[in-house]
This record gives C-alpha cells, sequence and structure tokens, in this order.
C-alpha cells in the first residue's frame, strides 16, 4: 500500500501555463507524423515499381519532406515538449521567463520549419537530408533550418535555466534524475549543433545565395557529421530517460541505480560527438588513422548501451521476482504486458537489439564498405529511431498528453494502442529487413525506382522493394492508429487525472557520487575528446583543400 | 549495525539475458565480417 506521502507525490501536476507550451510542442511533432508518414508511404509505392506520383511531384521532394519532417520536426517538437514536462514535473513550475523562453524557442523553431517546408513544397531544395552538399537547396531552406536549432538553443536555454535555479536552492544535493537527463541531452544538442550553425552560415547560406560560387564538399560533410551523429543520441536519450525513469514506475518497480543512469548519460555526452568520421569511412581526404581513432571512440557508445540493457533486465528481473516469478526467467511473464505504457516502449527497446547490432557492423571501419550508401543503412535508422525512438515516444504520448489534458486513456484507447504497436512492428519487421536484405545485395539508398537499364542485379532488388511497400503500408495504418489515439487524448477522451509516472531509486542503489554532477570534469573532457579527435584531421581538410564545387540542382 | 547483512537480489536472468544480447551482437557481426572478407 502506498503512503499518503508516496500517493500524493504521484499526483504532482505539470503547472498548466508549462503544460500549454509543452503541449504546442507535442500538437506540432503529430502534425509532421502526419504528413510524413504520407510521404514515407508514398516512397515506398513508388520504389515498388507499380506507382507514379501525381501531378510533376518529385520523388527526391516527397524524400526529403518524408526526412525532414520525421526525422528533424517530429523528433525535435516531441523530445523539447516531453522535456519541458519533465523539467517542470521534477524541478518545479518553470518561471515567467524560462516560460518565455521556451515560446520564442517554439515560435523561432516553427518559423523555420514553416520556411524550409515551404521551399521543399515549391521544388526548391528537393536536397534529401537537408544539408548535404553539393545539392544546393535554395537559401531560404539553409536559413529556416538554421532557425530551428537557434529556436532549440533559445528553448534549450529555458529548461537548462530551471536546472540551475533548482542547483542554486538545493546546494550539495543530487539534481531530480529526470532534469540532470535532460541537461545531459541539451548540453549533446548544443556543442554538437554548433558545427552544423558553421556549415550553414559560413558555407551553404553564402553559396545558395550566390555570394561564392563553389564550397569545400568535405568540409561540409564532416561539420554536418559533426552534428550528425550526436543528433541520433538526441533522439535517444529521450527515449532512454522514459526507460529509466518512467518504465520503472510504470510497472511497479524501482529504479536500478541512480548513478549508473547518471554514468550512462554522462558516458554518451562523451562518446556521441567526437565520432562523425564513421560516417564518413568511405570519404577520400581523410587519414586512416583519424577514421580509425573516431571508430574506437564511436564503439565506446557499446558502453553506455549496454549498461542501459543491463539496467533494464535488472529494474524487470527485480520487479518480476516481487511478483512471485521464479526460475531464471520466469520474472517476464510476471510483467504487465496489457499495459501500453510499457508494452509499446518495451517493443522500442527489443527493436534496439537488431538495431544496435546492424549499428556495430556499419561503424567497423572498412566493413562499412558492405553497407555504404546501400538500403541496408535506412533499414538500419528505421529501426533505431523510426521504431526504438519512436515506441517509446508513442508510449510516452500515452501518458503524457492526457497528463497535460486533463483526461484519461481509457481500456479501448489502450488496448487500440497495443494493436498499433504490433502493427508497427510487423510492418517494421517486414520493411527493415527487406531494406537489411536487400542492402548486402548492394541495392542504393535514397534512390527513385529504376531498372538501371535492365541490369540483371537489379531485378533481383525488386520483389525486396515490393515488401518494402507491403511493410511501408502497414506501417501507414500504424501512423493512423496513432493518430487517431493522440486525437482522442488531446480532445475526446474522459476528463480525470493521468500520472506523469517518475520512479523511485531503489534502496539498494548505492549512494550517487556528486563528481557524476560535475559539469567542469565531464565538459572538459567532452571538449577536449572533441578537439583529440577532430583539430589535426580538420586542419589537414583546409589545409590541403579539396577543388570546390559548384552547386548542383538534380531534381 | 544490521546483524546479517542485506539479501542481494537475484539477477541470475539478467546475466542470462545480457549474455545473449552479447552473443547476438557477437554473431551478426561476425557474419558480416565473413561476407566482408569473401566479397573484399
Amino acid at each position: 500500500m502506498a503512503t499518503v506521502a508516496e500517493r500524493a507525490k504521484d499526483l504532482v501536476k505539470v503547472d498548466r501555463r508549462d503544460g500549454k507550451l509543452a503541449l504546442a510542442h507535442i500538437y506540432v511533432a503529430f502534425i509532421a507524423l502526419a504528413i510524413g508518414g504520407l510521404c514515407g508511404l508514398l516512397q515506398t509505392l513508388v520504389r515498388s515499381g507499380t506507382f507514379t506520383l501525381p501531378w510533376g511531384i518529385g520523388y527526391y521532394q516527397i524524400l526529403t519532406v518524408h526526412g525532414v519532417l520525421l526525422g528533424l520536426v517530429l523528433t525535435t517538437y516531441f523530445i523539447f515538449g516531453f522535456q519541458i514536462a519533465a523539467v517542470s514535473r521534477t524541478s518545479g513550475t518553470l518561471t515567467d521567463k524560462q516560460r518565455m523562453l521556451g515560446w520564442v524557442g517554439f515560435w523561432v523553431m516553427t518559423i523555420g520549419t514553416i520556411a524550409s517546408a515551404t521551399m521543399v513544397l515549391l521544388n526548391q531544395a528537393s536536397v534529401l537530408y537537408t544539408f548535404y552538399a553539393p545539392l544546393q537547396a535554395h537559401w531560404i531552406f539553409y536559413a529556416g533550418l538554421a532557425l530551428v536549432i537557434v529556436g532549440s538553443w533559445i528553448g534549450g536555454a529555458g529548461q537548462i535555466g530551471k536546472y540551475i535555479e533548482w542547483r542554486k536552492a538545493n546546494p550539495g544535493q543530487s539534481s531530480p534524475l529526470l532534469t540532470f537527463m535532460v541537461v545531459v541531452n541539451l548540453s549533446m544538442w548544443i556543442v554538437c549543433s554548433l558545427g552544423v550553425a558553421v556549415e550553414v552560415l559560413f558555407q551553404l547560406l553564402p553559396w545558395s545565395l550566390g555570394w561564392v560560387d563553389k564550397v569545400d564538399v568535405l568540409l561540409s560533410r564532416t561539420l554536418f557529421w559533426y552534428f550528425g551523429h550526436p543528433l541520433v543520441y538526441f533522439w535517444l536519450l529521450p527515449a532512454y530517460m522514459v526507460w529509466y525513469v518512467v518504465i520503472p514506475k510504470v510497472i511497479g518497480g524501482k529504479i536500478f541505480s541512480d548513478a549508473l543512469a547518471r554514468l550512462s548519460f554522462m558516458l554518451f555526452l562523451l562518446f556521441s560527438i567526437p565520432v562523425g568520421f564513421h560516417h564518413q569511412l568511405v570519404e577520400p581526404g581523410i587519414s586512416s588513422f583519424w577514421k580509425f581513432l573516431q571508430v574506437v571512440l564511436t564503439l565506446m557508445v557499446v558502453i553506455p548501451s549496454l549498461l542501459t540493457a543491463f539496467s533494464m533486465f535488472a529494474t524487470f528481473e527485480i520487479r518480476g521476482r516481487a511478483l512471485g516469478g521464479k526460475g531464471i526467467l520466469g520474472w517476464f511473464k510476471k510483467l504487465p504486458w496489457g499495459d501500453a505504457r510499457f508494452l509499446v516502449p518495451f517493443i522500442g527497446m527489443a527493436a534496439f537489439i537488431p538495431a544496435g547490432a546492424g549499428g556495430i557492423i556499419n561503424a567497423s571501419h572498412q566493413m562499412n564498405q558492405l553497407v555504404h550508401n546501400t538500403i541496408w543503412v535506412t533499414g538500419h535508422f528505421h529501426l533505431t529511431v523510426a521504431t526504438t525512438v519512436v515506441l517509446t515516444f508513442f508510449g510516452a504520448a500515452y501518458w503524457l498528453i492526457p497528463h497535460l489534458t486533463g483526461r484519461v486513456l481509457t481500456k479501448q484507447m489502450n488496448k487500440l494502442a497495443i494493436i498499433q504497436a504490433i502493427v508497427w512492428a510487423f510492418g517494421m519487421s517486414i520493411m527493415s529487413g527487406a531494406m537489411h536484405i536487400v542492402g548486402l545485395f548492394g541495392a542504393p539508398r535514397r534512390s527513385d525506382f529504376s531498372t538501371y537499364g535492365g541490369s540483371a542485379q537489379a531485378a533481383e532488388w525488386i520483389p525486396y522493394q515490393i515488401a518494402q511497400a507491403v511493410g511501408g503500408t502497414i506501417l501507414f495504418i500504424g501512423i493512423v492508429l496513432v493518430l487517431y489515439i493522440v486525437a482522442n487524448l488531446l480532445w475526446f477522451a474522459p476528463k480525470g487525472e493521468t500520472e506523469f509516472p517518475v520512479g523511485e531509486i531503489s534502496e539498494n542503489a548505492e549512494k550517487t557520487p556528486m563528481a557524476l554532477e560535475n559539469w567542469k570534469i565531464w565538459l572538459t573532457i567532452c571538449i577536449a575528446l572533441i578537439l583529440f579527435a577532430y583539430t589535426v584531421p580538420v586542419i589537414d581538410m583546409i589545409q590541403n583543400a579539396p577543388p570546390g564545387s559548384k552547386g548542383f540542382k538534380l531534381w | 549495525m544490521s546483524k546479517k547483512r542485506e539479501k542481494e537480489p537475484d539477477l541470475k536472468g539478467t546475466l542470462y539475458s545480457v549474455g545473449v544480447l552479447g552473443a547476438f551482437i557477437i554473431i551478426t557481426w561476425f557474419m558480416a565480417f565473413y561476407l566482408f572478407i569473401d566479397r573484399f
């Protein structure tokens, strides 16, 4: 039986004004999911060779919409909505100034998103995935995306401000775990997005405005991937926040160890950034030594990933045994499989096992040749971001949205949410599985349907492309279902109180060392590692720069 | 001071689970490695 004090703690609500700010972000996220998801479906249909886009819409145009809306807009907005609510829930209501920063950030990001989306819809920016020279978009596209990043800094400053305020008010104490995790994620985001800001301001904007004719492609890609890899961890860490802090509470257990969770997040801060070269392993102009060094740093991410896996299994086992689970794996059956708040993120966790294994293969230096620029990579990130991260976000939305709207998830909606996750897992297994297999046969990513002049090898890929369309269609049904549930939670579900679940630390956990919150140490190591991994190769790139490239508009 | 040491939680299942996870990663990596050696 919970004590009165414990019950009161569970009912702590996010302040209505903070909730409104969080919800504004969540609205944009799900609008992006609707439009971006539709474009994903169209892409798979076109690639099956059985469908042609109407009204002169180009394949690369919908690919860009899909990538930008789902990879950047859905993720960033949901993350910010979740983080704002998480900080407000665990460190207290935002001050007016912090909330204002949140709103200014929101509108700057939204103006940027609308500007970029307009250029993509006008077919002025079909540059696939954002900042990849020498494909050249209209300058408004780059300026818009720069605003998205600047807006995220402003909004992020509001969240970090709350953390600083809490630390000042509670000297010598460990900050609330969820707020701490938010600040780690934002620190990583700010440090890495500086790279893409430099690329946009000093390379892409002057070049797309016609002030300079040519761009240094090698340097621009290096700056992009300095940002691009931590970007994937920026998506993943909020999912880890849900796993570490929310899921233990949902299953009725406790957080295995506060110190382990904090250490794992700090290791992600260190090892997510100085690793961009593993996306450039087949790129000429970077010496093998520096590629190797960054491969080693990349593989260090395995450590916090496995710490997380261990921590999750331990949380589940301790809870399952407390509920009477016997034998080596009997505890597994005792978990609350009928609760969408648990099952949906759990499917996401399970997907991370093949996703992580694939990631290690991608990053294994010379072995990258096996998969580079093939659709295997697309299959890989549809497991990581489009399953692990997205299903965790859906699972979180099922309590976060009703918490913020003062409604409840009904039994029918809970059931539908479980069906949604199963549909998603099924569709993704088909689509991503086909992408992985045919990628190993050499099928390229990012490309429109083609028979490549009747090539026999390309003909072998077609059945897998049809399988991708089948999987993509099932996934689209999943999107319709989740949008239906979200609309219900926003406007139609019965009024009531929904808990924002925040786990407590296990009484068996060791005391958290304060060193884990000493930012001077961790940020110094973080910056030292970045300087170590990038200084010499970037100087080399500038001193021995390749000939610049003019812009290409191939659509 | 407590008379007996607090019982550690039983984490045998966790040990096996992470073991299987590690084995999966290693096996898939070697499958890809074999393909790589075969092709390049």
